[in-house]
């Protein structure tokens, strides 16, 4: 089976670059206002693992259309050498820095390729396009034509009866704002050009639809893992004797606002990164943390323990070991051991504490005040967090890599909500699990994750994303 | 295949992670699905090829955390051996202490050695449910002061370093719904390592004062139990044993004979008499270690077991469920898409210049106007538009679009002859200039002279133009460097 190839053809500025840049999901395609600024074709193959699918070749705009027509024309003798005549043309214009454009755009086509041209639907139709028409239409090649829906007048009609005398197929297109059904159907409809390349059309979708899906998983997966690592972080530090305890709150709470901060916008990169964005830039207001008087807790600490737990420790040790007087003495002592054993155990404890707290063993010091921020205990922050991630989700899946403007989350136009009862029990049981942090289980980032996945794949999650 | 330490791998795993999260996607998906192809036979064993992952990465920044993790770990297993065995020897030797005066109750020595652990095996059992109860909870909660696993996390963490990147991340970080369940099960092993020491130290005790001195046991109740109900409980107790170490089953006549009463000192008066009887009452002691060990060493060496297979299966889920580690699999296993571009961009460097636009400028000029490739279907269209430029339109000629090359040559030729005051080119502003344009003005340039204005009149058409459009001519027509190439926008927009 050959490889289909599609050369992307057509004038300068009129939108191949963002074609080839929405196809091939490549935001490093250059769109310069600079028409003939590309002067070389650059190749974009579909590949799997190394083995190529179909290949899109981004081309030169037509610079001298006009000139080469007329060239053509006189040394063809013919219609059936016109195809020959063309490739004449390019060898004897190899050199030549006047046809760099055109000689560049018609070797691969000479060579096998399919012709995508481009054209600006949103401009009407000119009489300077016709010899560059004319020209593909002499290389005799499978051709399709594209009406890219640049602006925002309509000039598609027009086009299509102009088009439709150069070539047997004319689809209208907008590179900026097609989503991923409408990007699968233009690869299908490329399948239409040429018999022997629908299947591995098919097969470059079927591939793509895959990949759409592992995207969607591994999105919620990133999601689900924010959503646990906001809900149950937890900012704790020692407070030194002498400390402005106030001082310390605000400055607990300030740096736990960050932390979650860093959590969300990590989440985000990762989302587009999957979705391959890079260096997006975001307009998205903080997260609020709704209620923040709630998780401040200031404790005592020792071991680990608190200063009740550490005086019960002591009484349960110190009965262990009078317990043992007791047993030597077969119980004469009337467990007298175990009970002063208890009491001295947990007097010890509580009036010892203070001083063993302050020790410091290899650096750490064995406890003492203890500020704590979180874990997030309000109920409704995990639904406004995931609201937001699964907002970004859809605007950044939905959003082709020809736009190139920022990234505008205003949660407050689109509102989420989980709709199905049972669905918010089962979001609401993980939730819980994460905020009493109690009863862990390795797969409850991963359930969470499958029900954020099942949000995702809801068709029209939020109606009124507001991009673009 | 690695055979290094899984949980040194878990924990050096959590910096791999977090130092490889700096690296491009596009570099990740590449790298590991390269690693990945390499490691298809291991596809279901998924913590296998995140070890190997690992290893094969060798980045320089990770391992110390793992190897000083399971130092730690290795440590304090020590501790607790070590501790165990002391304590079962210390506490054995009180239980066992015999003088020649006062014999060893065996009902004594069973309730301290055997019936505890029993109860804390229970509590284990309780612990190790997979399912929460409230009340349940709250007595596991309880207990946890007491179980030296947990306090030897304790102690752990004052050797784990202060970045929490040590062995206590396992309890100690905001990945605990993930690691938090090895940490359980860390915590339940070395509990079982502390109570298997124990029990050693308990039967290493026990066997020493056996060979080293002269026990008698003895057995006393203030309940009104026979020797026979004894004996049968005893046999009962015996169960596990009987069938392969009878000589362990105390006898009906054992039992008879050892029955201490205090008044009467019982059979321990007649022992000092008989020296076969004080013989028989040292007879219980492979009753005593029998039950220590089926009661109190196997049984902990049974949950121990269970708790380092159920450790080392939390290690591997949570290596497989850390942060990142699902989407490093996906990368190692699922094909590497790729639909960007082979090669980088080349683009063409285009000179600087810059072209004056004359707003509102009044030309004063009587001018042909050269309507570029069918820019205006009439120029009347645009005829009031040039009035008030000041520009009166003297012809309305054709060039570009479907006259040929030499047909624009011959009106440039033809036009020139003319000394035209100056030129007005109509074009369209949304069609960016292309070389075709740019030849046609540098020839008009060439054929009418220099100074002769040449004026580009950038129309929008009918919708209007848009301002990206006349940058476009003005950087494009920045190039020809003629100061006397001038960009005049008709329409609205431009």
């Amino acid at each position: 089976m050959t490889v289909p190839i599609f050369a992307i053809v057509g004038h300068p500025n009129k939108g191949k670059s963002s074609i080839v840049s929405t196809l091939s999901e490549d935001e490093s395609v250059a769109i310069s206002p600079i028409p003939g600024t590309t002067m070389e074709n650059r190749h974009y193959p579909m590949a799997v693992d190394g083995e190529v699918i179909y290949e899109l070749i981004d081309t030169p705009g037509f610079q001298r259309a006009r000139a080469a027509l007329e060239w053509m024309r006189r040394h063809a003798r013919s219609a059936v050498d016109r195809a020959e005549i063309v490739r004449r043309f390019v060898e004897e214009h190899q050199a030549d820095p006047a046809f760099v454009a055109e000689c560049q755009l018609l070797t691969p086509i000479l060579e096998g390729a399919g012709i995508l041209y481009v054209v600006d639907g949103s401009r009407p139709f000119g009489e300077d396009y016709e010899a560059e028409m004319e020209i593909l239409r002499w290389t005799g090649q499978p051709s399709l034509a594209l009406i890219n829906m640049i602006g925002e007048s309509d000039y598609s009609g027009e086009w299509q009866k102009a088009l439709g005398q150069y070539f047997r197929i004319v689809r209208v297109f907008d590179a900026l704002e097609a989503d991923f059904d409408r990007r699968v159907q233009l690869l299908l409809a490329f399948g239409e050009i040429r018999e022997e390349w629908r299947g591995a059309l098919k097969k470059a979708v079927h591939i793509l639809r895959e990949e759409r899906a592992r995207r969607q998983a591994l999105s919620a997966r990133v999601m689900a893992e924010m959503l646990a690592g906001m809900i149950s972080h937890v900012r704790s530090s020692r407070l030194a004797p002498g400390t402005d305890i106030n001082e310390v709150r605000a400055a607990q709470l300030q740096a736990y606002k960050q932390d979650l901060m860093v959590m969300e916008r990590r989440c985000r990169d990762e989302v587009e990164q999957i979705y391959n964005h890079s260096n997006l830039e975001r307009q998205e207001p903080l997260v609020q943390l709704l209620d923040e008087d709630l998780f401040s807790n200031q404790t005592w600490v020792l071991f680990g323990l608190t200063r009740k737990q550490l005086i019960a420790t002591g009484a349960l040790g110190g009965a262990a070991a009078g317990g043992v007087i007791d047993l030597a003495v077969h119980g004469a002592s009337l467990l007298l051991g175990s009970g002063l054993g208890a009491v001295a155990g947990g007097v010890s404890a509580w009036l010892t504490s203070d001083r063993i707290a302050n020790v410091k063993v290899l650096g750490h010091p064995l406890g003492g005040e203890e500020i704590s921020v979180g874990p997030m205990r309000n109920i409704n922050f995990p639904y406004v967090v995931l609201g937001r991630a699964l907002l970004h989700q859809q605007i950044v899946a939905e959003r082709t890599h020809a736009y190139r403007g920022p990234i505008e989350i205003n949660p407050q136009l689109s509102t989420w909500q989980v709709s199905d009862a049972g669905m918010r029990r089962r979001f609401e049981k993980l939730f819980s699990r994460l905020r009493k942090q109690d009863g862990y289980r390795e797969d409850t980032v991963s359930l969470l994750a499958e029900l954020i996945e099942d949000q995702i794949r809801v068709p029209k999650l939020f109606e009124s994303p507001s991009e673009p | 295949m690695t055979h290094s330490s899984l949980l040194g791998d878990l924990i050096d795993l959590t910096e791999a992670l977090e130092t490889d999260s700096a690296i491009n996607l596009e570099q990740r998906k590449q790298r590991d699905r390269q690693i990945g192809q390499g490691l298809q036979q291991y596809r279901h064993r998924p913590a296998v090829q995140i070890r190997t992952w690992l290893h094969d990465l060798n980045h320089p920044r990770v391992g110390n955390q793992g190897a000083q993790g399971v130092r730690v770990y290795h440590l304090i297993c020590l501790a607790l051996i070590v501790t165990g065995l002391i304590s079962g020897w210390v506490l054995a030797s009180a239980v066992l202490f015999y003088d020649g005066n006062q014999p060893i109750n065996i009902v004594n020595a069973l309730v301290v050695l055997v019936l505890p652990q029993m109860l804390l095996l229970l509590f284990w059992l309780m612990a190790a449910l997979p399912w929460r109860l409230p009340l349940l909870n709250s007595i596991r909660q309880s207990f946890s002061l007491l179980n030296p696993g947990r306090l030897a996390g304790q102690l752990a963490g004052l050797f784990s370093g202060s970045d929490g990147r040590g062995l206590d991340q396992l309890w100690h970080s905001d990945h605990a719904a993930i690691l938090y369940p090895s940490a359980r099960w860390l915590f339940s092993f070395w509990s079982q390592l502390f109570a298997v020491s124990f029990n050693l130290g308990i039967l290493a005790s026990a066997f020493y004062l056996v060979s080293s001195s002269d026990l008698a046991f003895v057995w006393s109740t203030t309940l009104n139990i026979s020797s026979e109900a004894f004996h049968h409980y005893l046999n009962i107790l015996s169960t596990p044993w009987a069938g392969f170490l009878p000589e362990a089953v105390p006898g009906a006549e054992l039992v008879a004979k050892s029955r201490y009463y205090r008044l009467e000192e019982g059979s321990l008066a007649a022992a000092r008499e008989i020296p076969q009887l004080a013989v028989e009452l040292g007879q219980w002691w492979p009753f005593l270690i029998a039950a220590v060990s089926f009661y109190g060493l196997l049984p902990r060496l049974l949950t121990m077991t269970v708790s380092w297979f159920r450790f080392r299966h939390h290690l591997r889920q949570a290596l497989c469920n850390f942060p990142g580690a699902p989407e490093l699999l996906a990368r190692m296993n699922s094909p590497l898409v790729s639909t960007h571009a082979a090669e980088p961009e080349s683009l063409l460097k285009m000179p600087q210049g810059d072209i004056a636009r004359n707003t509102a400028k009044d030309w004063a000029l009587r001018s042909p106007i050269i309507d570029w490739s069918g820019t205006a279907h009439d120029v009347k269209d645009v005829s009031s538009v040039l009035s008030g430029l000041g520009i009166e339109p003297l012809d309305h000629l054709y060039a570009g679009g479907r006259q040929t090359t030499e047909q624009d040559q011959e009106l440039v030729l033809g036009l020139c002859r003319r000394k035209p005051e100056g030129v007005g080119i109509l074009v369209k502003a949304w069609e960016p200039p292309m070389l075709d344009f740019l030849d046609f003005v540098k020839s008009l340039r060439r054929q009418c002279g220099q100074k002769m204005p040449i004026i580009i009149l950038l129309w929008g058409g009918e919708q209007g133009g848009a301002i990206t459009d006349r940058d476009t001519w003005q950087l494009t027509l920045g190039q020809l460097s003629d100061p006397d190439l001038h960009i005049e926008p008709i329409g609205p927009g431009l």
